[in-house]
């Protein structure tokens, strides 16, 4: 409850405000009731006391000083308006002041006359405009580090001020005084020796320095500002405890630090292990006008739902502006992740406040000091050495060397993406080997780029995390290709040393299932199969056909055999370039040794759909109608007779007929159905190699928050924290919640997602009807759109891959570094009040 | 017995932060927590149970293969708390008559049949009796809606919102089955669907209308930082 004008007032306007902010959110909004009778007699009762005090403080005083500043017109709050907005200016004389002026009302009783009007009868409406309303509600937020010390000393707390009542601690500064502390703060003294420029930081927590707090384990409370915090913390509670004067309860939210340098951070939204810049992400409904029918019905399937929706969120009465509180949560997780870093800049360098003394070396320390600057002198001379000579000289040659790997790469690139005109299917397109080798020159072309991103981190200060799923990306990848290569190797050489056994294996696999198996079907289906009596001519015909085509086709297999050894041994030889390598082959092998396969499926097919359509123009014939094209339907038709006889006799024949040749056209649909699986079988390994999350996994195992998920909040119980507040009675706390704030980890369902996704949309295609219907009527199975198929494979490299120029200009560039200081004052004087400091204090600095 | 009717319990430390659980655990009287803990031992001795009919299996198995374990002499017994003691003590139990009973189920039942019914058998011990759906609202910041996991092995799934995001909060009906039920939505700025609380037990009318007086009186009610800002700028 905020304050009333008169303070003598409060009571009374408090009683009043809790009956009609009742019977408003309890009557009024319900339209139960439109006259607020029962807090009247508050009401007159908290008029007449603020009416007495009006008086008492002599409004005319308040009204020249109104005249006197008659230039700050403001033309927007026009008269009715500020009228309405009276009862609600009471709390701040200011408003009080510019309202009366703007009103230029003569005497006070007038004013006081029209306030009593407008509040009876303007209030409700006013209060439904606005929401509830207060000025401020007391509730202050302290965010505040679970690992900062704990001890009874007394200290300055440094944090970040969001807005008055809602802090972020960072730490608690020792022996220092609060105003100092202020001053060097504004004046950046403690960022004066760091690494890097403190503007990031400024920039990203979105403030344009830090601010004091407040002040921790101090005697009393009343002589600190009114706004400032007073922390209480001490060895054995857990818990510190926050009073402040102007706070009425506190949200007391404890947090981790995240340590940037291991890479640890929180965000409020999941990381995201692909690469989600890419404009061309399939989208079922972008996914080509095949399936346009699914794609509409889930279009409007979506489109219902947003409507829903958008009913629903109609229903919203108010629309609540965010506080300024309420908008700090981004700001927020920035400053929690960069809490860590502050800490230790500020920790370091709070030596700087205090006076130095002025004292000489002994003669022991003189001694070790010119030791060690001896020491230091010639390790620098010998590093410089290195690093003007000798490093230059290896970096260009590397850079050279990738250079020309870089061109190879891009010629190859070029061959592998040629199209012969726009729509046309490119080699990649094609075969699984020229996709594979174009992923991994994709991925070599990427990674300088990317090696380059992640250096440019050590640029700057840790706490930037942006870069981090990069971090994650780049060494995913890396694995991958390393643990590829050594699962290639361990393949390669078992397949050269075993390549005899292998190619036998090869060919009588081949020998038994594409020819002799093939060969066994085809005769049993032209004697009656289970049966099914075939018409006997048309099976031998069509049988004969085949078994010559396959006859044919064997003695090809056989003039290759001895080749076989050749090639798989050159199969083997490839997978030292990684165990995908020879997947893919075997992928490409299985297509083009079982070639006659396709063939048959797509002669009978095309014969058996052939066949579907003439009878069912017949059957319209029959019946005596007919297809009109113009119009996409069926008329009647008046035939002649002998069109008529003739389209009978040929009806008749060709029903008949047709459970031969659909016994044949099932055949060879089964048999190509079973490669394509195959082939499936082998994308899905490919797809394992090249884009398994295995670096994530590992860090989901070794170290979770660097995967972050989301962030969330756990409330905890507050019976020990009160217990231990009963000892002192001095320290006046507000009810203060003790709030955890966690980051949750990535999900492993999180880190599959597209994995699942991909399953989904193949399941989406195949396993729907009308991939069964189009298989029935030996239409042609439309192929899944390789760009839904492969988007797995690609989702870890950029849409677009950098130019060789843009690559030889990142590789060039030379990355500003920070200075680093080779020499450092051995020591650093202690400060005289003995401030705390931890040891290796001046290395910790240097180095960054 | 062990469950009842979904019920409201409320912890609100401070009038801006408060956390609504509903919760299907009955309160503890000492028949009950006799009760849960007649339970979980009767949970732990299953587990234990099918544990050892795995471990005779196992001994089998290796011993099939001819990997006959080194025995343990009984003069020398390996140190308290190592893996070698464990092993001694589980091959000691298996020369006990009811080691020898688990020995033969074990024996009598095919391995495809006995490694998922056995994991069958630990995802049951791992059931949670109750539910617990919670909604924990903190002005300033967002609300907070969980559901406790199915098993005692996973964690609670949370989903934080935060203020800005949320448009409105609403008690919404729908028809389930041959009821009406009323249910608590929040209705997020910028998404397709709205987030259900308590979606799994969905309580009864009075449960979600207190929660939801709660839940704008906690975030909204008497807030006023952002309305001195929209008067000025009227």
């Amino acid at each position: 409850m905020s304050a009333s004008l008169a303070p003598e007032c409060n009571e009374v306007k408090e009683r009043y405000d809790t009956c009609f902010l009742k019977w408003y959110s309890e009557k009024y909004l319900r339209g139960a009731e439109k006259d607020n009778k029962e807090c009247a007699g508050l009401f007159n009762e908290y008029q007449k006391c603020l009416s007495l005090a009006l008086k008492d403080r002599g409004i005319d005083k308040l009204l020249d000083e109104a005249r006197e500043d008659n230039k700050e017109n403001d033309v927007r709050l026009t008269a009715p308006r500020i009228t309405l907005y009276a009862p609600l200016l009471d709390r701040d004389p200011r408003h009080l002041r510019r309202w009366l002026h703007h009103r230029a009302l003569g005497p006070a009783r007038g004013l006081v006359v029209l306030t009593v009007i407008f509040i009876t009868i303007f209030v409700p409406v006013a209060l439904l405009a606005r929401g509830e309303t207060r000025l401020h509600d007391g509730l202050m937020r302290v965010f505040w580090p679970t690992d900062i010390r704990r001890s009874d000393r007394a200290g300055v707390v440094v944090g970040w001020r969001n807005s008055t009542l809602d802090v972020f601690v960072v730490t608690i500064l020792e022996y220092v005084d609060a105003h100092n502390v202020e001053f060097h703060l504004k004046s950046g003294t403690f960022f004066r020796s760091g690494p890097h420029s403190p503007n990031r930081i400024y920039d990203l927590c979105g403030h344009s320095s830090m601010h004091v707090l407040g002040v921790a384990n101090v005697a009393s409370q009343t002589e600190v500002d009114p706004s400032w915090v007073c922390a209480k913390t001490s060895a054995n509670s857990q818990y510190p405890r926050i009073a402040c004067a102007k706070a009425s309860s506190v949200q007391l939210i404890l947090y981790d630090r995240p340590h940037p340098k291991g890479m640890q951070y929180i965000s409020l939204n999941p990381i995201a292990l692909a690469l989600g810049d890419k404009g061309s992400f399939p989208d079922d409904v972008t996914s080509g006008e095949d399936d346009s029918a699914e794609a509409k019905h889930a279009a409007a399937n979506k489109e219902n739902r947003r409507k829903l929706m958008e009913k629903l969120k109609q229903h919203s009465i108010i629309k609540r502006v965010p506080s300024a509180r309420d908008k700090a949560l981004p700001k927020i997780v920035n400053q929690v992740n960069w809490s860590w870093e502050l800490e230790q800049v500020l920790q370091q360098n709070v030596g700087r406040l205090g006076p130095r003394p002025k004292r000489g070396l002994s003669v022991s320390e003189r001694v070790v000091e010119s030791a060690t600057t001896m020491r230091n002198y010639v390790l620098v001379q010998l590093w410089t050495l290195l690093s003007v000579y000798l490093f230059p000289i290896v970096q260009q040659a590397f850079i050279l060397v990738l250079f020309f790997h870089r061109v190879l790469a891009e010629i190859l690139l070029i061959i592998l993406e040629f199209r012969a005109k726009p729509g046309y299917a490119a080699l990649k397109d094609i075969s699984a080997t020229a996709q594979q080798i174009e992923i991994r020159l994709q991925q070599f072309c990427y990674w300088p780029m990317q090696y380059v991103t992640l250096r440019q981190r050590k640029a700057n200060w840790a706490s930037v995390t942006t870069s981090h799923p990069d971090y994650i990306r780049f060494y995913n990848s890396l694995w991958l290709v390393a643990n590829d290569v050594i699962i290639g190797m361990a393949m390669g050489s078992y397949i050269i040393e075993h390549k005899e056994w292998v190619a036998d294996q090869i060919r009588d696999l081949l020998r038994v299932y594409t020819v002799e198996a093939l060969q066994s079907g085809i005769s049993w289906l032209m004697g009656w199969p289970a049966g099914l009596k075939l018409n006997g001519e048309l099976a031998a015909f069509l049988g004969d056909l085949f078994l010559w085509v396959i006859d044919y086709w064997s003695s090809c297999i056989e003039a290759l055999s001895p080749a076989l050894p050749h090639i798989i041994w050159f199969v083997g030889f490839s997978s030292f370039a990684g165990a995908s390598m020879p997947i893919a082959m075997f992928s490409d092998l299985l297509s083009v040794l079982t070639v006659h396969i396709y063939s048959f499926y797509l002669a009978s097919a095309r014969i058996y759909h052939w066949q579907l359509t003439i009878l069912r123009s017949l059957f319209h014939l029959f019946r005596g109608k007919k297809h009109n094209v113009l119009r996409n339907r069926i008329d009647s038709c008046d035939y002649d007779l002998d069109q008529l006889l003739v389209g009978t006799i040929l009806f008749t024949l060709l029903f008949f007929l047709l459970p031969t040749v659909m016994v044949f056209y099932l055949n060879f649909a089964i048999a190509r159905m079973i490669i394509i699986s195959m082939k499936a079988g082998f994308d899905t390994l490919l797809s394992c190699l090249n884009h398994f999350p295995l670096f994530a996994l590992m860090l989901r195992l070794k170290d979770p928050s660097r995967l972050p998920g989301g962030i969330r909040f756990e409330l905890r119980d507050t019976h020990a924290y009160k217990l231990s507040d009963a000892n002192d009675k001095n320290f006046n706390e507000p009810p203060t919640s003790i709030i955890y704030l966690k980051c949750i980890p990535l999900p492993f369902r999180a880190m599959f997602h597209q994995y699942f996704q991909l399953a989904h949309r193949i399941r989406k295609h195949y396993l729907s009807p009308r991939v069964l219907l189009c298989l029935i009527t030996g239409q042609f199975v439309p192929p899944i759109n390789r760009k839904n198929l492969y988007s797995l494979q690609y989702s870890m490299l950029p849409a677009k891959r950098a130019t060789m120029w843009e690559m030889w200009r990142a590789v060039n560039t030379e990355i500003d570094f920070p200075q680093k200081k080779p020499f450092q004052l051995p020591n650093i004087p202690q400060l005289q009040n003995g401030g705390k400091r931890p040891a290796g204090f001046g290395r910790a600095r240097s180095y960054a | 017995m062990l469950t009842t009717a979904p019920r409201l319990r409320i912890r609100r430390p401070s009038p801006t932060t408060a956390e609504y659980t509903v919760t299907t655990l009955p309160p503890q009287t000492l028949p009950l927590r006799l009760l849960w803990l007649l339970l979980l031992f009767l949970r732990i001795f299953l587990s234990l149970v099918t544990l050892l009919i795995i471990y005779a299996r196992w001994v089998q198995e290796r011993s099939s293969f001819g990997a006959a374990p080194t025995p343990f002499s009984p003069l020398s017994l390996p140190p308290l708390l190592s893996l070698d003691r464990i092993i001694f003590l589980l091959d000691t139990f298996q020369d006990t008559p009811s080691g020898k009973l688990l020995a033969s189920i074990a024996a009598s039942v095919t391995l495809p049949v006995l490694v998922p019914v056995a994991g069958a058998v630990f995802y049951a011990l791992s059931l949670r009796v109750h539910k617990e759906e919670s909604l924990l609202v903190l002005r300033g910041l967002g609300v907070q809606t969980s559901e406790s996991p199915a098993t005692y092995l996973a964690s609670a799934a949370t989903r934080f919102i935060p203020t800005e995001k949320i448009q409105d909060i609403l008690v919404n009906e729908a028809f389930r089955g041959f009821e009406v039920r009323y249910y608590l939505v929040v209705v997020v700025e910028g998404e397709e669907d709205v987030v259900v609380v308590f979606p799994g037990l969905l309580p009864k009318r009075k449960i979600v209308e207190t929660v939801w007086r709660g839940v704008r009186e906690c975030l909204y009610e008497g807030r006023g930082e952002d309305n001195r800002v929209m008067a000025n700028e009227k």
